[in-house]
């Protein structure tokens, strides 16, 4: 009795994988439950706090809401998919070097945001960062370190397109 | 002969920026929360709630969903009747009654989460709804429908404090302030949503993975919810999506997932969605609170007394024991020379509170902070003055016996009034606030005091620590202190550094699993730092004594020469290296005596209990802070803008400066979400907006610039001289902008959140009355 | 999770119109788009699937803005973040930009589609008054009769209800269309919420018209939130048709808002706040007008 399942192919983190997926299934429980990539976190499910933030062809969404067979040909980066060989990212060192992680939880989503912020705009400023991370919610840290790594790497040119 | 190594000057750690041991995993998604735990065999269980406020359970038909495929369990009230738990034994995993909206009614464990849902849909519940009690004050009367039959006139907890005589004192006020606030339901919003993991092994032992604050006493808590004894309860903490005192008791959902997991045999996770975490989880404790305080013409406290109506909720958690925190504000936020505390929980239908980060004192400082300034607007004083006038030094004693050892109040209110030009500005916005134009700035201050060194409400607010090092000089501490995302692992590991002269990487903590780490009271209090931070370096003292001890017997040099620094031990006046550790860590191991370096230590701070009267030192420390809100008010749709938080505050000594700063800025933000925007709707018991969409957290950009001060009292009994502060930021800012909005409109908000709509409301009362020629008189000062 | 869920048969990702159109002949399909809005109502269980799942976003030619003509396109699927970063709309229709740039959040902006907002018919909707004041029509296209049939509808004729339009379940929203501003045009939005976004709107405001002499012409304003649909405020309108842009219109303007909106209490304000809001964002923009 469940829903059609529909075969599709993406490409994951640079690699490609296909599986089948319920016409309904979002792309959150996707990356969770039929894959493994439990980087990417549930918080609300409705698109308000930025938690389960993708890339989707350069541009990032809440995967909560995205219809996972709409993944179908097109390029996922999740946040596993920003560790480089030679170790964390910029933006994800920063983030750890400028006290932006207590729990943690809603720092997946917001570093995915934020490097996305970088890479269209290097220079990004604080104000800048303030706007663009306002679909992120955390309930730790005021965001002030956020910002504080935000700018640190804003200016450094570090972020280029997380697609490997 | 060693390998030349140049000397080593001590250099300390305490006050350096120390990153979270956990930060890198938890930037790369790698972190394994429970929530993205799963086990093999692992069922998933979902909770059917009442979705109404008081009700009798006429019938319960759980057949369909027993039989559907995949189901593995279906447990409802029959199943854990008796098994009363809670603070006043009032709670119970499953209801055989229906008591408020989000009462669990029944429970499915099934093989995955769409079954388990289907299966609630199946179950037939026929209800009776019963006339509800929403408010306190409905509660308390004589024809209120009764919630619980144990508990007549809906009476839940009662707390009194008296100190002096009030009829004398408020004779000799010259003014006497005297209003109704009424702190809101607001709730914790951790972005991990609530989840319990359940299973038994074949001898009856539980198994829970659970995101607790208070690893051991849960175990006293949990077992009558599940008829067990608490020895066989093993908790273990994975890392959790943020706790803030939400869970900091049991929760039905816990003994819901074991009583699965004990009638299928199976691991059971149960998990919320966030509409659930919205319904189901605790919420700040609603109050109101009728205070009154006076003063002397020339602006010197004369008394202050509080009757608080605690709206208990449908059971007995946390929050209607916030009494013990709130009478310490009302006695002890300035020297306040005559007091008069009352409260009463009253049993509703409404959601019911648990401990939120500021316990109790979000709610008094609402109050108190408030009628300071307006007692200096009505003596005309400028609030700095008045505050300064009354402040407590360091060695003052309140009524309620809480000591002041080291009290840097007055540094506090001089720091942050001399960096954001309080008095100047003050006057200069006061002045315009009748002049035309839309926009007017506002400028506020508030302060309040908080224990600083845990909070003696236990028989015990002790820390037990095992410490030892292997062969390779690696330091393991084993300790009760669990890690929410607050930062003690940082703490703990810099610790450990700076006694031991390890690198901060060569330091692990296992603190998450009651079968192996020793007892702590709980992450709570604002006591972590403080306790776990001297439990940590006593045991670490230890170790090193018994290191250069090994050090003298082996090298000849008095231990009294000798230093642990860079991973060697050195002579202390120079730093001249003797021998690498881990060198002298196997000879000692591998000698014809050998040693292990293995410690243990239990500390319990230096502080009184509780005790029914509420006169004792209940903390080994106290801290004050200072907020002042720069703020600018759009008079026509009520938004307030915050423009500046200068914030000062008493940390006794910094430790980990950035876990601090992180620390004060994130409870700053809940203190904003309290102030300005959050707000449970709940109507007739129901709440309204169980989404962010709805329910509004502080967001980046409305998080203003933060100038904070560090004040260093030197505190005896901290650790390098530390007191705990991560609560006070959250307590201070709400009345700091209700202060600000008073300097920049005149209007006065007693009901918080002070949301648009109830700013601009205020503000075109105001004006109404004062173009029909009334005189204002926001403040209600009460000449005498 | 509903029934009703499960009854999807058949999921349809086609890359031509026809096909689409083929596919909800029968007015059995769910369009979505980016999901934005479907997937909660979905999962909340406040709104059923239908037995077909239709994906517009392969659809050639479905999205993207035209804007080189006297009429102005914008495609069904073309997305709020491209709306708020479009040179040409920032040129013509700034109004519309101003909106896409309080709209949500970036993530909601890069997936949320212009189409599907509207099509949300939310009284709320962010989209809905700076197009109402642009003149905007939408274009509805079904299949009949082996062929493709397109019809326009005036976006003021569009709503009916929260939540409920005058589309049909076979018809899909292709495009957004209104004629170009005439110089001399000026638009202007405001929405409430000290949030710079990620605000459904307690209240929100449009003025579109053409300023000559001081005066105002083809006015046209537009309210969200306090009614049961997006509307035209036709009261405050009237008020400022060929009147000198001074303070006694701009004080009949703000009166005649109370004759337009018809707000009601919910959990985000009461009606008496939506009230006092919509007379000050009509003052502000006729202010902010006159003021420049």
């Amino acid at each position: 009795m469940m829903s059609v399942e529909t075969e599709i192919r993406f490409t994951l983190n640079g690699r490609p994988v296909s599986l089948k997926v319920p016409a309904t299934m979002k792309t959150l429980a996707m990356l969770r439950d039929r894959l493994g990539m439990t980087g990417t976190k549930y918080a609300c499910g409705e698109g308000e706090c930025g938690a389960c933030t993708i890339e989707i062809d350069g541009k990032t969404v809440n995967s909560c809401l995205m219809y996972a067979v709409d993944c179908d040909g097109r390029e996922v980066v999740t946040i596993e998919g920003l560790r480089t060989p030679e170790g964390l990212h910029p933006v994800q060192q920063a983030f750890v070097d400028h006290g932006a992680v207590q729990c943690g939880f809603c720092m997946p989503g917001m570093i995915m945001q934020a490097r996305n912020l970088l890479a269209n705009n290097p220079e990004l400023t604080r104000e800048q960062a303030q706007r663009g991370l306002e679909g992120n919610l955390c309930r730790c840290t005021g965001y002030t370190k956020v910002l504080d790594a935000v700018e640190a790497v804003a200016g450094k040119n570090t972020c280029g397109r997380a697609t490997p | 002969m060693e390998k030349t190594a140049n000397p080593t000057t001590k250099q300390t750690l305490i006050g350096t920026r120390v990153k979270k041991p956990d930060a890198p995993d938890k930037a790369t998604g790698k972190t394994r929360y429970i929530n993205d735990m799963v086990l093999p065999q692992m069922l998933i269980g979902k909770v059917l709630f009442a979705g109404r406020p008081h009700a009798r359970i006429v019938r319960i038909d759980t057949t369909a969903a027993q039989a559907l495929p995949g189901v593995h369990a279906v447990l409802t009230g029959q199943d854990a009747t008796g098994l009363k738990f809670g603070f006043s034994r009032d709670n119970v995993a499953l209801k055989d009654k229906v008591r408020c909206e989000h009462d669990e009614i029944a429970a499915v464990a099934a093989e995955t989460e769409e079954i388990a849902l289907r299966a609630l849909a199946l179950i037939e519940v026929e209800y009776e709804d019963l006339p509800g009690v929403f408010t306190p004050e409905a509660g308390a009367r004589e024809d209120a429908p009764l919630i619980h039959d144990n508990f007549p006139g809906n009476k839940s907890l009662h707390f009194e404090f008296e100190h002096g005589d009030l009829a004398e004192a408020e004779a000799a006020s010259d003014i006497i302030v005297d209003n109704v606030f009424r702190p809101h339901h607001v709730t914790h919003c951790c972005m991990g949503t609530s989840c319990a993991i359940a299973d038994f092994d074949h001898n009856g032992k539980l198994t829970i993975w659970t995101q607790t604050q208070y690893p051991y006493n849960y175990k006293m808590d949990l077992a009558p919810a599940l008829g067990i004894n608490p020895g066989d309860i093993r908790v273990i903490q994975p890392p959790v999506g943020g706790a803030f005192g939400s869970k900091l008791d049991v929760y039905p959902y816990e003994p819901i997932a074991a009583l699965l997991a004990k009638k299928t045999g199976r691991p059971v996770k149960v998990i919320y969605s966030r509409e659930e975490e919205f319904k189901a989880s605790p919420t700040r404790q609603a109050a109101i609170i009728h205070m009154r305080t006076g003063c002397t013409r020339d602006g010197v406290l004369t008394f202050r007394s509080a009757d608080v109506l605690l709206d208990n909720g449908a059971y007995t958690s946390w929050g209607p024991t916030i009494p013990v925190i709130m009478m310490r504000t009302v006695s002890g936020h300035y020297r306040v020379p005559v007091v008069d505390f009352k409260a009463q929980a009253i049993y509703t239908n409404n959601p019911y509170a648990g401990s939120f980060r500021g316990y109790g004192n979000v709610q008094t400082t609402w109050a108190t902070a408030q009628q300071m300034d307006m007692l200096a607007d009505l003596v005309d004083m400028d609030p700095l003055a008045f505050h300064l006038k009354n402040a407590q030094r360091s060695g003052e004693v309140t009524p309620q016996k809480s000591f002041l050892r080291e009290c840097a109040l007055v540094e506090c209110l001089e720091a942050a009034a001399s960096a954001s030009d309080y008095s100047r500005k003050r006057t200069e916005y006061a002045a315009l606030r009748d002049a035309p134009g839309r926009y007017k700035k506002g400028i506020g201050l508030a302060s309040s005091v908080h224990n600083a060194g845990g909070a003696k409400i236990h028989k015990s607010d002790g820390i037990g620590t095992i410490l030892k090092m292997d062969d390779y000089a690696r330091v393991t501490v084993i300790t009760g202190a669990s890690e929410i995302g607050q930062g003690i692992d940082a703490v703990i590991t810099l610790i450990v550094a700076e006694e031991l002269g390890v690198p901060l990487e060569h330091v692990t903590i296992v603190n998450n699993d009651s079968d192996v780490a020793p007892w702590d009271v709980g992450v709570h209090a604002s006591r972590t730092t403080f306790i776990a931070g001297n439990g940590t370096r006593r045991a670490a003292q230890k170790a090193k004594a018994q290191i250069l001890n090994a050090a003298e017997r082996m090298l000849g040099e008095p231990t009294e020469t000798l230093d642990l620094r860079g991973g060697q031990v050195v002579f202390e006046r120079d730093g001249t290296p003797l021998i690498q550790l881990e060198r002298l860590l196997r000879q000692m191991h591998f000698k014809a005596e050998p040693e292990l370096v293995m410690v243990t230590d239990y500390y319990e701070p230096k502080s009184e209990p509780e005790g029914a009267r509420h006169i004792s030192d209940h903390s080994a420390a106290y801290s004050h802070a200072v907020h002042i809100a720069e703020i600018t008010v759009d008079t026509l749709t009520g938004e307030i803008t915050v423009d500046k938080v200068t914030a000062a505050q008493d940390v006794g000594r910094v430790i980990n400066r950035m876990g601090l700063e992180g620390q004060v800025e994130g409870g700053l933000a809940i203190g904003l979400g309290y102030a300005l925007s959050e707000n449970m709707q709940i109507d007739k018991g129901m709440l309204k907006n169980a989404c962010f969409r709805d329910y509004k957290l502080i967001t980046a950009p409305e998080m203003p610039p933060l100038d904070l001060h560090f004040i260093e009292s030197n505190c005896a009994e901290g650790p390098y001289g530390a007191k705990g502060i991560s609560e006070l930021p959250t307590i201070v800012i709400a009345p700091a902008i209700a202060n600000a909005l008073y300097n920049a409109t005149g209007v006065r908000i007693f009901n918080p959140p002070m949301s648009p709509e109830t700013v601009a409301r205020a503000i075109h009362e105001r004006r109404a009355q004062t173009n029909a020629g009334k005189v204002a008189t926001p403040a209600e000062g009460l000449a005498v | 999770m509903s029934e009703t869920m499960e009854a999807i048969t058949t999921y349809l990702a086609p890359r031509r119109l026809d096909e689409a159109l083929q596919a909800m002949a029968d007015g059995d399909a769910t369009v979505f788009c980016g999901g934005t809005d479907l997937a909660p109502q979905t999962e909340s269980g406040a709104r059923p699937y239908k037995s077909r799942l239709l994906n517009i976003n392969r659809i050639e030619g479905l999205g993207g803005i035209a804007a080189d003509g006297g009429e102005i396109r914008i495609g069904a699927t073309t997305t709020v973040a491209e709306i708020r970063r479009s040179a040409a709309l920032a040129e013509i229709a700034p109004v519309l930009v101003e909106a896409a740039e309080h709209f949500a959040s970036e993530q909601i902006r890069n997936a949320a589609s212009l189409g599907g907002n509207l099509c949300n018919a939310s009284p709320a909707g962010d989209m809905s008054p700076p197009l109402l004041v642009l003149g905007a029509s939408v274009e509805l296209a079904c299949w009949r009769d082996g062929a493709a049939h397109t019809r326009r509808v005036p976006l003021e004729q569009f709503f009916v209800g929260p939540g409920k339009s005058v589309k049909r379940p076979e018809e899909l929203l292709t495009a957004v269309v209104f004629a170009r501003p005439a110089p001399g045009f000026v638009g202007r939005f405001r929405k409430s919420g000290p949030r710079p976004a990620l605000e459904i709107s307690t209240v929100s405001v449009a003025l579109g018209a053409r300023v000559a002499d001081g005066r105002l012409s083809e006015v046209r304003v537009a309210m969200g939130s306090v009614a049961p649909t997006p509307l035209r405020a036709r009261h405050v309108e009237a008020a400022l048709e060929g009147q000198p842009l001074d303070a006694t219109t701009i004080a009949a303007a703000v009166a005649a808002a109370a004759e337009d909106a018809q707000p009601i209490d919910d959990v985000r304000a009461s009606a008496w706040y939506r009230s006092h809001l919509v007379k000050v964002f009509v003052e502000e923009v006729l202010d902010d007008v006159r003021g420049n």
